[in-house]
């Protein structure tokens, strides 16, 4: 969900990025019956007896049961739910635009009755871009959720809730009510409180098996490239707005010198190349050990608004901090655009939901099963001293793999600056100077001539096959290499410091 | 010779003609002035500066509707008009009755007023004119297909005359169990609720200063749902009626819904944290109220808040009669309380606990707070 965009697809080598693989298959789901006639799916999950939950623009949740294939309306009337857990097989926990919710049925006819206030302690301008998204919960208990910032698209209303804040009003996308551009934690004990700060879309949050916490980010404003951030406490992540409510920070944050801003902010852990991997990603799932989806346990899912897309992310710790690389995995058609929410069905098949609110994307409810069988893909990429190891599903073709043109590796950086978005800098080709296959063929090291810290590495595999002659299903793939294994040089600024002209009309 | 000038000439001499030359042209104006603003007469719905309300009425003053000939006007005042309409490029979806109070020569009188009150410049109307089409107009209502086929507009008005299909629109609904959305509404914070109830009354109650904000009847519930639901979330929602109640806030000066719908302020008129007159005060509290929730109570909504140690809930249905709204208060512990009232015109307050002022205010006392009602029912203007 951004503001809109001309997208250009950079096409950087002949061939085209990857597909669905033919071991997973997609299904659509019938619509719920909303009065409404829309149809996108803001929130999705499952209650704990298997049944299908969805939230709709309309403020409505239907549930589904996937034996009987039938809807039931269990409430209305939400301020635009953008995410749900299940607590209960009655009681649920909503994001909507005021709130976070506590939804109950507690005479047990099956509707809803009750709407308790879980938290409310954060502010709304009444501007439209001030979503509310997902919620998410750790394992003691304490909840997240994302505050979105205001758009340029409009301004605020007359009455606004929580205090106003001047300081974060000016800007393209603004934080003038309380916490526009955090991630809040609600704690056991009931505070809530700012988590980290700016971000500018934040529309997914999720959880990895380990307890990580991540968030993505749409391009824009201060967002040179969509990224995906790992969450940490009183963190900044480079949206400038949301500082005019950090304790000790001082000023208007866009007035800000970019240089003290670059030093501040915590980089991504993964960068999502716009134009060529997603333009507006959504929700970050774990792929858990229930999940029939082939060899990819711990990785974590992300989905994309702008085209049929839903990524995989692979991350390692390296100096200390998690970076790692992305790939499309269920690409194109069948898949529709829009991709928002997702989870893990009780069979362990994917359910996605898509929305669009007037941007790029679609509406429905899609099943994504996998019929058990190996795909070819790559399964892992990490970090070496000298390039990069992939692990892939199936022995590869060692004569191809063995090529360097099979390898056309490229590397650059998004700048930080207050301008919308960043074009690719310093885009350099890099040169391949040794590859080695594994024994059993299933990884293959590529050696760099040279490796880069704080650039983005990316290449588009060129006609690899398996041994037995499988089309690599998904061959883009990109890696955030931020820190080294040795010798990480100090952290650049990479900014572009705006002119006066450039800098637009602050509204 | 000169087309315009041949034209003048016929409009002078129609003039003249129609006129009704017994009277003078001030004296018609004045008699049907006196009949347009006369009790119950066009005045209650078109008000008397010819505005019409928002939405719902149609202006009289410059309307397209009006112009070319009084025909299409006659028509309508004779027979009615049932379904919605454009005029002047904006929406109306009340509709008119046949006018049957009136005989040829006061409806002509009205006709003639209206066609020269706040800027109109059309012909006087004659008595003759309504009689010929009363005698010769069908007698059936008429829809607006059938008028503008009778009565079809020239291009240069067609564009943003005319009619249209309704989408779906909650305003054309009967309500039979309450409806419940939060959504944006004019005149409150951002976390507002739309509450429709049985009986076809509706209100804006404010979960950002936890507080009814209006409540209203006429002219069907909000109408713009479908845009905000399948939008980006922006649209304010909008609604033809008046409110019959609306609570004082201090801080709001400008009562104009219009204004209260704007989106592109470069800041608020003020924020919810300087909201300092919260109409409910409990004995030696200066505490502003938190939500905490609601509960359906038949699906009828109880809301809920807290105010310093004191939970109230606020229950708000239709009386027996469906005639007005009962919101009906605990406050728990109880305490000694003073509930702000608004005294309007428009509306009859009742109280069945503690004491009235005239200033508004309801004074109750410990056990007085623990359970009490308040009626509010809309009064029908009778001037």
């Amino acid at each position: 969900m951004k503001s809109f965009f001309t997208f250009i697809f950079i096409f950087w080598t002949t061939s085209m990025p990857g597909a669905t693989a033919p071991q997973y298959s997609v299904t659509n789901i019938p619509a719920p019956p909303t009065k409404y006639k829309n149809f996108q799916i803001d929130g999705l999950t499952f209650l704990p007896n298997g049944k299908l939950v969805v939230c709709l623009p309309s403020g409505e949740i239907f549930f589904r049961d996937l034996k009987t294939e039938s809807w039931e309306l269990f409430a209305e009337g939400l301020h635009n739910p953008l995410g749900v857990i299940a607590l209960s097989n009655s009681e649920l926990i909503v994001t909507q635009r005021p709130e976070l919710t506590r939804v109950r049925d507690t005479d047990g006819d099956g509707k809803a009755d009750d709407f308790a206030v879980i938290t409310d302690h954060f502010g709304m301008s009444g501007n439209y871009h001030e979503f509310n998204f997902t919620p998410v919960r750790d394992k003691q208990g304490n909840y997240f959720f994302a505050l979105g910032t205001g758009s340029r698209g409009d301004g605020v209303r007359t009455i606004t809730r929580g205090t106003f804040n001047e300081r974060g009003r000016p800007g393209r996308m603004h934080s003038s009510a309380p916490y526009r551009g955090c991630i809040m934690k609600l704690t056991t004990e009931g505070k809530t409180i700012p988590w980290s700060y700016g971000h500018r879309t934040p529309n997914g949050l999720g959880f990895d098996l380990n307890g990580n916490l991540f968030v993505t980010d749409n391009q824009g404003d201060w967002v040179g490239s969509s990224k995906l951030f790992h969450v940490q406490k009183d963190h900044f992540y480079g949206h400038a707005a949301s500082l005019a409510w950090k304790e000790g920070f001082e000023g208007t944050p866009v007035d800000t010198p970019v240089e003290k801003l670059a030093k501040m902010r915590s980089r991504a852990c993964v960068v999502f190349p716009h134009g060529t991997m997603a333009n507006s990603p959504t929700k970050v799932l774990a792929i858990t050990p229930r999940a029939k989806m082939g060899p990819f346990t711990g990785q974590l899912l992300v989905g994309e608004m702008n085209r049929p897309r839903i990524m995989r992310v692979m991350l390692e710790k390296v100096g200390g901090e998690l970076q790692g690389a992305c790939v499309p995995f269920f690409d194109g058609s069948p898949l529709g655009r829009g991709c928002n929410r997702m989870d893990w069905a009780p069979d362990g098949s994917l359910f996605v939901g898509q929305t669009k609110h007037t941007w790029a994307g679609g509406e429905g409810i899609q099943q994504i099963s996998w019929n058990g069988k190996t795909p070819f893909e790559i399964q892992n990429m990490e970090l070496q001293e000298k390039g990069f190891k992939f692990t892939f599903t199936k022995p590869v073709n060692r004569e191809i793999g063995a090529k360097k043109e099979t390898w056309p590796f490229s590397r650059y950086f998004y700048e930080y600056r207050e301008a919308y978005g960043s074009p690719r800098s310093d885009e350099t080709k890099v040169e391949i100077s040794a590859i080695h296959i594994s024994k059993d063929a299933k990884t293959i090291e590529v050696e760099l001539a040279e490796l880069k810290a704080w650039h983005i590495h990316e290449v588009t595999v060129q006609n690899l096959t398996s041994s037995s002659g499988d089309k690599l299903s998904n061959n883009y793939i990109v890696y955030t290499l931020n820190r080294l294994l040795k010798n990480t040089p100090p952290e650049p600024l990479q900014i572009k410091v705006a002119s006066k002209d450039s800098k637009g009309k602050k509204s | 010779m000169n087309p315009h000038l041949s034209f003048f000439l016929f409009l002078l001499l129609s003039g003249v003609c129609s006129s009704l030359s017994a009277e003078s042209r001030d004296e018609i104006l004045r008699k049907g002035k006196e009949l347009y603003n006369g009790a119950g007469s066009c005045v209650a719905c078109h008000m008397a500066d010819g505005k019409g309300q928002k939405g719902n009425i149609p202006p009289l003053a410059g309307s397209d509707w009006l112009k070319e000939g009084s025909d299409r006007s006659i028509a309508i005042s004779l027979r009615g008009l049932a379904g919605p309409i454009q005029v002047n490029g904006k929406k109306y979806y009340a509709a008119m009755p046949p006018q049957l109070l009136f005989d040829d020569e006061k409806l002509a009188y009205i006709l003639s007023y209206v066609n020269n009150a706040w800027g109109n410049q059309e012909d006087l109307v004659s008595k003759e004119e309504v009689a010929k089409a009363r005698r010769e107009l069908s007698q059936d209502v008429f829809t607006p297909q059938t008028l503008l086929k009778k009565f079809p507009f020239d291009k240069k008005y067609s564009k943003k005359n005319g009619t249209f299909t309704p989408t779906f629109d909650d305003t054309l609904t009967e309500i039979t169990r309450p409806v419940i959305y939060r959504t944006f509404m004019p005149g409150a914070s951002p976390a507002a609720f739309a509450v429709a109830l049985p009986g076809n009354h509706y209100f804006c109650w404010d979960a950002g200063e936890c507080r009814l904000r209006y409540v209203w009847t006429k002219g069907g519930f909000i109408k713009s749902n479908q845009a905000h639901w399948s939008s980006n979330g922006k649209p304010v929602a909008e609604f033809n009626g008046t409110p019959y109640y609306r609570a004082r806030t201090t801080l709001l000066e400008d009562e104009s819904f219009d204004e209260l719908s704007k989106t592109n302020m470069q800041k608020p008129i003020y924020d919810t944290s300087q909201a300092d007159d919260f109409p409910i005060r409990l004995k030696g509290l200066k505490e502003t109220p938190s939500f905490l929730g609601y509960q359906l109570v038949e699906g009828y909504p109880k809301f809920r808040y807290s105010l310093g140690e004191h939970t109230i809930t606020e229950l708000i249905g239709m009386n027996d009669k469906k005639t007005g709204i009962v919101r009906t208060f605990t406050i728990s512990p109880p305490t000694e309380a003073v509930l702000q009232l608004t005294p309007s015109a428009f509306a009859s307050i009742n109280c069945d606990q503690g004491k009235s002022k005239p200033d508004g205010k309801l004074l109750l006392s410990a056990k007085d707070s623990s359970h009490f009602s308040v009626l509010i029912t809309p009064v029908e203007e009778t001037n």
